[in-house]
């Protein structure tokens, strides 16, 4: 009756140890499939998506306003399936975005460097040494993101329940390890858990409808009630905050909605200049 | 189990007794309460509850010590934890420590009054929640 969340810095083993799991605890495996759907929803290339998850850094395709947008219609998607209990999630970033739900376990699946550089090098033709310093740039770069965007470093062995070396542990004593922990009674659903996965779900919806008009809007819920910071010039502090209102009350689980603004000195810096 | 579940409910805030005493004699509980948590482990020292209902934070005796008391005492009881400073952290560890569930104040007492409910449910109570308005099933 819990969710387990797996992340890698290797996407097809997270998926092996993930796939494993779901079929060991008879729970539902979540992974890139329910993209199809988002982009579907949305409008948007799967391929696109599948590089908001992974690519280290911003690129000239995918700016990083771009990538937030689509952060928050996986975060929505995930959430989502989430709220259904008894699942393993596995590649869609969660673990940068659910936090303090104890209902969620989770696991970091860990690569040996030396070994992935290898793989690296035979699949895309390159020199050992060249890969390794391509794989130790992508890993600054990512953590640098994840620090900007989601405020830790998802490298940082705290912010996990359970770290897993492939290179001492094999995949099936891995699976083991993680059904076994799961089963704790630390890790099972309780009401207060319960409420911060929705209220997750709930902040993850209103930013998706806030995204086109006010990017810059930070969403926190907690039971039905909404806080809202958004960035913007004084003069729009009346018509921003009504209108913020408006879109926030007509979500289908929100009861009050509060707005709170921040003036944005930087663009009104920039308008002065003009 | 007689058709009435007796409950312990310790909050060191008067105010929560007071207001969800009469919630939860309104589906069928038999409440004590209590605002000293010694004197409530007394209580349980002599009585054997159905459902302990504790807060955590309180001078001298916070709730996880009640929460070991009650499992030492009466394993069959089921400690429900309330809060004001829910954590991920504390939440797991009153889990860990045989919490049947752990609530973050400000909360309606409908949930509570679910909680109790299943709690009821698990401990095989015959009590039909349904007229209340709670689906314990």
């Amino acid at each position: 009756m819990s969710i387990i969340n797996i992340s890698s810095d290797v996407y097809e083993e997270g998926r092996k140890i993930a796939q494993k799991t779901a079929e060991a605890m008879g729970y539902a495996y979540v992974g890139r499939e329910i993209l199809r759907g988002v982009a579907e929803k949305y409008h948007l290339s799967e391929t696109k998506l599948v590089d908001a998850i992974d690519k280290a850094a911003p690129t000239l395709r995918m700016s990083l306003k771009l990538r937030k947008q689509l952060m928050a219609y996986i975060q929505e998607a995930v959430l989502g399936e989430m709220l259904k209990d008894n699942i393993v999630c596995q590649g869609l970033a969660a673990h940068l975005y659910v936090l303090g739900v104890s209902h969620v376990l989770k696991v970091r699946i860990l690569i040996d460097p030396e070994e992935r550089a290898r793989n690296y090098a035979q699949t895309h033709n390159m020199s050992v040494k060249k890969a390794e310093k391509l794989l130790a740039r992508e890993k600054k770069l990512r953590q640098q993101w994840s620090f900007s965007e989601f405020r830790f470093d998802e490298t940082d062995p705290s912010k996990y329940d359970l770290m897993v070396s492939l290179s001492q542990i094999d995949p099936d004593e891995a699976v083991r390890i993680i059904t076994e922990t799961v089963c704790s009674r630390k890790f099972q659903p309780m009401n207060y858990s319960e409420k911060c996965l929705k209220d997750l779900e709930l902040a993850a919806r209103v930013r998706v409808l806030l995204m086109d008009k006010y990017p810059s809007s930070r969403v926190q819920a907690n039971g039905g009630n909404l806080i809202i910071e958004t960035l913007g010039l004084t003069r729009e502090k009346r018509k921003r905050e009504a209108a913020i209102k408006e879109l926030a009350e007509n979500i289908p689980g929100v009861n009050y909605v509060e707005v709170h603004f921040i003036h944005d000195f930087f663009r009104q810096a920039a308008e002065s200049f003009r | 189990m007689t058709d009435q579940l007796e409950v312990l409910l310790l909050d060191d805030e008067p105010i929560v007794g007071k207001r969800l005493k009469p919630a939860l004699a309104k589906i069928g509980c038999n409440v004590e309460v209590f605002e000293n948590p010694r004197a409530a482990l007394d209580r349980i020292s002599e009585k054997e509850f159905d459902i302990v209902v504790t807060d955590i934070r309180m001078d001298e005796i916070d709730g996880i010590q009640v929460l070991e008391h009650v499992t030492q005492k009466s394993p069959r009881t089921k400690v429900i934890m309330i809060t004001g400073y829910a954590m991920m952290s504390l939440a797991r560890e009153a889990m860990g420590k045989g919490a049947f569930d752990f609530i973050a104040k400000p909360f309606q007492p409908d949930d509570l009054r679910k909680v109790i409910a299943s709690a009821a449910k698990a401990l095989g109570s015959s009590i039909d929640f349904t007229a209340a308005g709670i689906d314990n099933a």
